[in-house]
Formats: structure tokens, C-alpha cells, sequence
């Protein structure tokens, strides 16, 4: 991380810099995602091309890593609108309730430990090869 | 390509414009000078009585939603008005989505390191994540709506929310489902990966991002850097394989 001993201009001017590559990264993915008639969302392929760039580039700038820490801190705040929507859902009859929290709830469970027990074992099994070739 | 970038810019101003009007509108219950400061006090709220009593059953996901909720039926607010008066919310969500790239990056030697173990696993849990969904949905005889709503379940609320206007209809609920599928995940995750004996930071971010997306994604940075990276990585892969998939399958 580079050094914190910024001036304030200095620091403002990095911020806005970080915040540009933001929402140009979430445009240039958004129109990757158009012209080429992909159906992956515009933000994630952004995210994958910043991603990129940044492996190319070598190292996070100062400015970016600043406003995504923050952006980031507020994820549950930009999330709030998707998620208060869940109690607005009415036009469902009984039945179909009780299934869909079901397989939301026990299914969740479910998946979360199938995956989370296949990937610990492929991991682990992977170390101990590594391990057994003196590493 | 040029005149569909020109679209693009103009959808974007247009979404601004839109925002910037809301504040415009005579004052109203639904408006945005009323609607974003109970978002910020939800939020600030949920988040002071989670860092107190530090359950995770009072995530600020869920406690925030809930005084939210709680504020908008005392205002007298319909749903539709509370999504305009957070429009710029809605504006800051592709910019969030982008900026996962960060903690990516900064733990990508990590990610590298368990290398195709991680893909192998993305493979199979964004192919279960929704069918065990979708099988409990179709035994206890679920309708045709909940089982599509359900299919979207691995990916992103924001990839949600982009797919279903494809698949169309079933917008909200489909949205719901995601973010209540994330919340499950997000508040059952870590704990449940204690009981498995699972204590590697890597899987459980990897699993929280498949399972629970941006609102795991949210848990597992709290549980550090490493294994929000690992949560992002995920939900990135996965959001990506199933909008590539997903659209595929429906109209087969």
C-alpha cells in the first residue's frame, strides 16, 4: 500500500480517479455484455475486465483500493432496496409459499454443505500431494 | 457497436436523470429526501445493534430489511415507491458489483494456489445450488413460477435482477428469492462450516459466494480479506456460468 502521507488535494483528486475507473469498468462491461448479446450481467463481466487489467497493471492504485474499501463497506446499504422487496411478495397462494421457503431454506443447507464438504476435500487432498513432493 | 454504446450512454443518463427528477418532485413520503435517509438509519441501525449483540441472525441484511420495512408501513409506502425514491442505490450497484475486483486482486496468489480444485467445485455447486431448490420446490409440488424463480437462485441479486427481465415476470419474486437465499447463507454459512469442521477461510468464502452470492459475499468479508476474495471469485464464476447457462435451458 502506498505511503499515507497524502494532502488532502492529492488524496480527493486519487479518490475520484478511483471512483472514474469504477463506473468506467461498469460501462465497458455493460457494453461488452451488449454488443456481443451476452446474457452475463453488464457488472460482473466489469468486475472480470477490472480484474484483469489490475493482474496486467500489477498492483491496485491507491485511489481505487480507497473507494472500493468503502463501496464495499456499504454493499448491505446499496443491497437494502433488493432485499426489502422479499416482504412485499403477496401474490402467492399458501402452497406455493410453504414450498418456496422450504427449498430456500433447507436447500440452501443443503447445497452449503455438499459444496463446502467437496471443496474441502479437494483442497485438502490437493495440499497433501503437494506435501508428499517435499514442498 | 457505436450506436448500441450511444444507447447505453443514453439508458445511463436517462437512469440519472430519472434520480436527479426524483429529487425534484414536490415532497411525499416516497420521496427520495424521505426514502434515502431511512435506507442510511435502517442500515446504521442494524448495524449498531449487530456489532452489540453480535448474533447473525440480526445481520444488518436481515435487521436492516426489517426496519426498513417496518418504516415504510408506517409511512404508508408502497414497494414501487420506496424502488424510485432508492434510485440512487440502484445506480451505485453496478459500481459495487465492480469493485469486488479489489479484494479479487489483492488475493488472487492465494486464489491461484488452490487452482482447479476451486473450478471443479464452482462446476458442481452452481449446478446444485438451484436443482436442490428446485427438486424440494417440485416434491412439495411448488407451481411453475416458483420452480423458475428458484432456477435463478445461484446467481447474483444483481444478475437476478438483469436475467428475469430476460425470462420476464417473475421480477420480484425471483429477486426475493435471491436475497432471501442469501440471507439463509449468510447467516447459517460460517456457523455451519464450524459444525462440518471445515476451517479453512478459502472454502468458506467459496462456498458462501456459490450459495448466498452478494449478501455471503457481504459475511465473508467480515471474516477477513482472504475469504471475501474467495467469496467475490465465486460469486463472479458463478453468476457468469449460470446467465450463460440459465437463459439456454429455459428456452430449451
Amino acid at each position: 500500500m502506498p505511503s499515507e502521507s497524502k494532502s488532502w488535494p492529492g488524496k480527493a483528486l486519487h479518490w475520484l480517479l478511483g471512483a472514474g475507473l469504477l463506473l468506467t469498468f461498469d460501462f465497458a462491461g455493460r457494453a461488452l455484455a451488449a454488443s456481443l448479446s451476452l446474457s452475463v450481467p453488464g457488472p460482473v463481466l466489469g468486475m472480470l475486465l477490472l480484474l484483469l487489467v489490475l493482474m496486467l497493471y500489477g498492483r491496485v492504485p491507491y485511489g481505487l483500493g480507497m473507494v472500493a474499501e468503502q463501496i464495499l463497506r456499504l454493499l448491505v446499504l446499496i443491497l437494502l432496496p433488493a432485499t426489502v422487496g422479499i416482504y412485499f411478495l403477496r401474490d402467492l397462494s399458501g402452497g406455493d409459499w410453504f414450498a418456496l421457503i422450504a427449498a430456500m431454506v433447507i436447500g440452501t443447507l443443503i447445497s452449503l454443505t455438499l459444496t463446502a464438504l467437496l471443496l474441502n476435500h479437494l483442497i485438502q487432498r490437493r495440499a497433501r500431494r503437494r506435501g508428499d513432493h517435499g514442498q | 457497436m457505436g450506436s448500441e454504446m450511444r444507447n447505453l450512454w443514453l439508458q445511463w443518463l436517462s437512469q440519472l436523470e430519472q434520480v436527479a427528477s426524483g429529487f425534484l418532485q414536490p415532497l411525499s413520503a416516497a420521496h427520495p429526501l424521505v426514502i434515502l435517509p431511512l435506507n442510511i438509519a435502517g442500515f446504521w441501525l442494524a448495524l449498531k445493534i449487530y456489532r452489540r449483540t453480535g448474533t447473525p441472525i440480526l445481520h444488518p441484511v436481515v435487521g436492516g430489511s426489517l426496519l426498513v420495512f417496518a418504516g415504510l408501513l408506517l409511512l404508508g409506502v408502497d414497494f414501487a415507491g420506496y424502488q424510485q425514491g432508492s434510485g440512487l442505490l440502484y445506480l451505485l450497484l453496478g459500481p459495487a458489483v465492480v469493485a469486488l475486483a479489489i479484494p479479487l486482486k489483492q488475493n488472487l496468489v492465494m486464489v491461484r494456489r488452490a487452482g482447479w480444485p476451486l473450478m471443479l467445485g464452482l462446476l458442481v455447486g452452481a449446478v446444485l445450488a438451484p436443482l436442490v431448490a428446485v427438486v424440494i420446490a417440485l416434491l412439495l409440488g411448488g407451481s411453475h413460477m416458483v420452480l423458475v424463480a428458484l432456477a435463478t437462485k445461484s446467481v447474483t441479486t444483481p444478475v437476478a435482477l438483469a436475467l428475469t427481465e430476460q425470462m420476464n415476470g417473475i421480477h420480484s419474486l425471483a429477486a426475493g428469492v435471491v436475497a432471501f437465499t442469501g440471507i439463509v447463507g449468510a447467516v447459517f454459512g460460517p456457523s455451519l462450516m464450524r459444525l462440518l469442521g471445515v476451517h479453512d477461510e478459502r472454502v468458506t468464502g467459496f462456498t458462501l459466494g456459490i450459495n448466498a452470492h452478494a449478501i455471503g459475499t457481504v459475511r465473508a468479508l467480515e471474516v477477513s480479506a482472504l475469504c471475501g476474495a474467495f467469496s467475490a471469485l465465486a460469486m463472479g464464476l458463478c453468476g457468469a456460468l449460470t446467465a450463460l447457462l440459465l437463459p439456454v435451458l429455459t428456452s430449451a
